[in-house]
């Protein structure tokens, strides 16, 4: 497939990604209960697919909910400010809340949608990420579930894109420079 | 993995389990990768919360170029009675004129939904326009809408999992299953 040839390597195949997913799923059934029914939310699009496949494994009751943003443009991107395009279908006051994220780079837009979701008074708020970026964090947030650290490349793949292109491939890889440059 | 899942308590029995659906995505996504060999590129529209998860399989199955975009939609409810229209919570981010476009749904009852999506893409003039849905009643059909690549039909029972859900229930089933009919008409 065209696709792949953009790949300069293969960061993690996908046996390694889905078993990780297996793994994180079971350190989420380990942290909530039935009770707890947990509100999983999903900021698109990138975290889709991450969200598809983990959610599969889930033993507690769950449901999901859904958050699309985009930026005001390059003034507000020190700040992380997004435009909240389409919010959460659910009140989530009193509810325990999963933010489930495909990649954390400098953490500033999470940042900014934690402390939003924060005023809703939800009564847990607990962050999963598929990928994280340690080297380009700018704001410390405090991540419960990481499934890879990365180093600081350019990745593509498993709902993460270049110019909305390389979604689907089912691993996570490192995009030729020649592509994006 | 387990290929006896314990069943949850409001499960009545499976319909559809994982492999049997995993295998017809992986048709489904052959002939929409065939036919649309020349296109160039197409975009999938997913439709929330409902087709994530058979959008995310699917779309990893296509071996065209493809854009993945998303709407979200609630029906205008009187009482618990819905009234067939449709509101647009959130429109694709993309616009769609002059591309060739393939709404992705999970499930095809009564088909207003869908014909409303047909209707509203229609008009903004795109390349082409083709439905893929997952599921369909065809005893619940009260308008016709053409669907192009269909998953399988059901009866017409209250069905959970692989993205459907019951008040946000079950959604996440890695199977499809029908539900106790005593849970949804009491």
């Amino acid at each position: 497939m065209g696709l792949a040839e953009d790949v300069a390597k293969i960061l993690i195949p996908e046996d390694v990604l889905q078993a990780r997913v297996a793994e994180l799923a079971q350190e989420i059934n380990a942290t909530y209960t039935d009770e707890d029914r947990p509100l999983l939310v999903c900021v698109l699009k990138g975290a889709f697919m991450f969200l598809a496949d983990l959610t599969r494994h889930l033993e507690m009751r769950h449901e999901i909910d859904f958050m699309e943003t985009s930026s005001y443009g390059a003034g507000t991107v020190s700040s992380g400010v997004v435009r909240i395009l389409l919010d959460l279908e659910r009140n989530i006051e009193g509810r325990h809340v999963l933010i489930v994220e495909d990649i954390i780079d400098t953490g500033r837009t999470l940042d900014y949608i934690t402390r939003n979701l924060r005023t809703r008074n939800p009564a847990s708020l607990r962050i999963c990420t598929l990928l994280s970026k340690p080297a380009r964090r700018v704001i410390d947030i405090p991540i419960d579930f990481v499934g890879f650290e990365i180093p600081d490349e350019f990745v593509v793949g498993y709902g993460l894109d270049y110019a909305e292109i390389y979604r689907n491939l089912p691993f996570i890889g490192v995009l030729k420079e020649e592509v994006y440059r | 993995m387990t290929d006896q899942p314990a069943l949850p308590k409001d499960i009545d029995r499976i319909l559809l389990d994982e492999q049997t659906i995993q295998r017809r995505v992986r048709e489904l996504a052959d002939q929409i990768s065939a036919d649309y060999a020349d296109a160039g590129e197409i975009v999938l529209v997913g439709v929330l919360k409902g087709a994530f998860i058979f959008l995310a399989d699917l779309a990893r199955r296509l071996t065209i170029p493809h854009h993945v975009d998303f709407i979200a939609l609630s029906s205008y409810n009187r009482g618990a009675v819905s009234t067939g229209a449709v509101r647009l919570i959130m429109d694709t981010r993309a616009p769609v004129t002059g591309q060739h476009v393939l709404i992705v749904e999970d499930i095809i009852d009564t088909g207003y939904t869908l014909d409303y999506l047909v209707r509203t893409f229609r008009a903004r003039r795109p390349a082409s326009l083709r439905t893929c849905v997952l599921l369909s009643k065809p005893e619940r059909r009260e308008v016709d809408v053409p669907v192009d690549y269909l998953g399988f039909e059901i009866p017409d029972v209250w069905v959970v999992g692989y993205g459907l859900d019951y008040s946000d229930q079950y959604r996440t089933l890695p199977y499809i299953a029908a539900l106790k009919r005593d849970v949804y008409t009491t």
